[in-house]
């Protein structure tokens, strides 16, 4: 049920892109979908699918498990793909019904857009598969760290996502484990119309509910006994330190780049 | 109602790197009116087993019987299976939502679809059995209760949709001595008087010793015994290796011959040890 959900999970694994300082994959992440807004021709996009292949195949994530990521957006991509590939106007006919016709510049567009969508959430995914929550939460810190002086407040931001991440697979066996007791109690949530499911929501939402409250309350206790005052003077278990892979993938990032830019502005 | 399995396999996360073999080939039978104990450590593969038998989880292979229903078969309406086998999930209190202890317990028998007459009724019956007074419990909020009081309100839950068998996953997890004894003489009770089949999952040995006529070992999901608790507790030797221990009383006796006092005579609780001890002294 719940566990199909692979977008933004963790997974194990001990391949050079796990194996990455997490600030750089947050930034060389940040690049590539930079990069992805620059680019304007076929020979761009096969730079940038190839690097991305090359990543996925470097990452040892198996593409089944990828693709099932991308399962919840399927549909917003068939519709993106649809509305681009009969709505956009331009180059010749290729093929039309009543009102409805598909262009060159239309086919054009809507490959190139689905791509597009393909890539960000792929690349992005890739960051999470291999990262893991806490790594990343402590780069992002490190990341923000330089705002403070004009009020981020870095490490708190921080905090909150660590923990909000930390709970997400506490909250989802909790609701599992909820359903399943309400389906012995003979609740049913796969029949009936959208009214009477939303209502069937009804005995997993309050439970989760009050489950949330006092897990939040528990914890904070229990940061509280640790002496847990903020950010100020803490210092790490693991601290983050680049490595000649860092050096390595940013090479790749910074030509890449590079590459596309020279197309932009040269050969578009 | 009996409970047959045979061959039965679960797999969790089929396909992923950390799949793992919860049950594997797992077969026996509990009979009608039983009042069986599943032991086993934790991870033995206790809850994914039980979780099977309503049909919440689906096997990876192998069939099941309830009653004469094999519930493995395609087309087979699982919330008609669900009504006759109630499932007690570990700390049930935690799926408390509605309103008044009333409510919630009703909440099985209005999905049902009883007349509200017998919903009430049951819910009376429910309550009594579970020791709460309904004049004083019915019309509170769940969530103002204790623990102890929250976990019968669940128990009284399932109860009221009057199961014929009645699975609990380690029912008295976390509750003091007074309420532990509570709910197992309550089951004791509801197991003479109805009649109906009691499956207890638990890792306590004392409470199976007192309570269980047959009892399950699981390790590693696998069924490595199964036989009456005195069947079950002879083997010491195999239930220290899968790291369980025999119950407190069996180990008194195991030290007592030790040291040159035999007691003559197989004992498994606290009551048959001192009643031994004592005709041993008398001679």
């Amino acid at each position: 049920m719940l566990k199909d959900i692979t977008l933004g999970q963790y997974y194990p694994g001990d391949s050079v892109i796990h194996r990455m300082d997490p600030r750089f994959k947050i930034i060389a992440t940040l690049l590539y979908i930079v990069a992805l807004f620059i680019m304007v021709n076929f020979t761009s996009y096969i730079f940038t699918v190839t690097f991305l292949v090359v990543v996925v195949a470097l990452s040892k994530v198996p593409l089944k498990f990828i693709l099932r990521g991308m399962k919840p957006i399927f549909i917003i991509l068939i519709l993106t793909f649809l509305l681009n590939l009969f709505l956009t106007r331009g180059g010749d006919n290729l093929f039309s019904i009543g009102f409805l016709s598909i262009t060159t510049q239309g086919l054009r567009s809507a490959v190139f857009l689905a791509t597009r969508l393909i890539l960000l959430i792929t690349a992005s995914s890739i960051l999470t598969y291999t990262t893991k929550p806490i790594m990343l939460t402590d780069g992002i810190e490190s990341l923000l760290k330089p705002f403070k002086v004009i009020g981020v407040p870095a490490h708190e931001l921080a905090m909150m996502m660590s923990i909000a991440l930390r709970f997400i697979p506490t909250l989802m066996e909790e609701t599992d484990r909820i359903m399943k007791a309400q389906m012995a109690r003979g609740a049913d949530f796969e029949t009936g119309n959208l009214i009477t499911r939303a209502r069937g929501l009804v005995p997993i939402l309050i439970p989760l509910f009050i489950g949330s409250l006092r897990r939040a309350d528990e914890l904070a206790m229990a940061m509280e006994a640790r002496c847990y005052q903020g950010g100020e003077g803490r210092t790490r278990l693991h601290s983050l330190k680049y490595s000649y892979l860092d050096l390595i993938g940013a090479i790749a990032i910074a030509a890449l780049l590079a590459v596309l830019i020279v197309q932009r502005f040269w050969f578009a | 109602m009996s409970i047959r399995v045979e061959h039965l396999t679960h797999i969790y996360n089929k396909g992923l790197t950390y799949e793992t073999k919860a049950l594997d080939d797992v077969s026996f039978e509990i009979e009608e009116g039983a009042f069986a104990g599943i032991i086993g450590h934790t991870g033995s593969g206790k809850s994914t087993l039980i979780q099977h038998f309503n049909g919440i989880l689906k096997p990876e292979s192998g069939r099941i019987w309830v009653g004469g229903t094999e519930i493995t078969e395609k087309g087979i309406k699982m919330t008609e299976i669900r009504k006759r086998v109630g499932l007690v999930f570990q700390y049930p209190e935690y799926q408390l939502f509605e309103e008044t202890v009333a409510k919630d317990i009703a909440f099985g028998p209005m999905k049902m679809g009883l007349s509200e007459e017998e919903i009430d009724k049951r819910v009376r019956d429910a309550m009594e059995l579970v020791m709460l007074d309904y004049d004083v419990y019915a019309e509170r909020s769940p969530f103002e209760l204790s623990g102890g009081q929250k976990r019968r309100v669940a128990i009284a839950g399932v109860l009221a949709m009057k199961p014929s068998v009645l699975i609990l996953d380690e029912p008295t997890a976390g509750l003091d001595p007074k309420a532990h004894h509570e709910i197992l003489d309550m089951l004791e009770k509801l197991h003479e008087l109805d009649g109906c089949t009691v499956i207890l999952v638990s890792h306590n040995m004392e409470d199976m010793a007192e309570i269980a006529d047959t009892i399950i070992v699981m390790d590693h999901g696998k069924v490595v015994l199964q036989g009456t608790p005195r069947e079950v507790y002879g083997q010491r030797e195999l239930l220290t290796d899968i790291g369980l221990e025999a119950p407190a009383a069996m180990q008194f006796t195991k030290i007592l011959e030790e040291k040159g006092i035999s007691l003559q005579e197989s004992v498994m609780t606290m009551d048959e040890t001192a009643e031994a001890i004592l005709r041993l002294l008398r001679k």
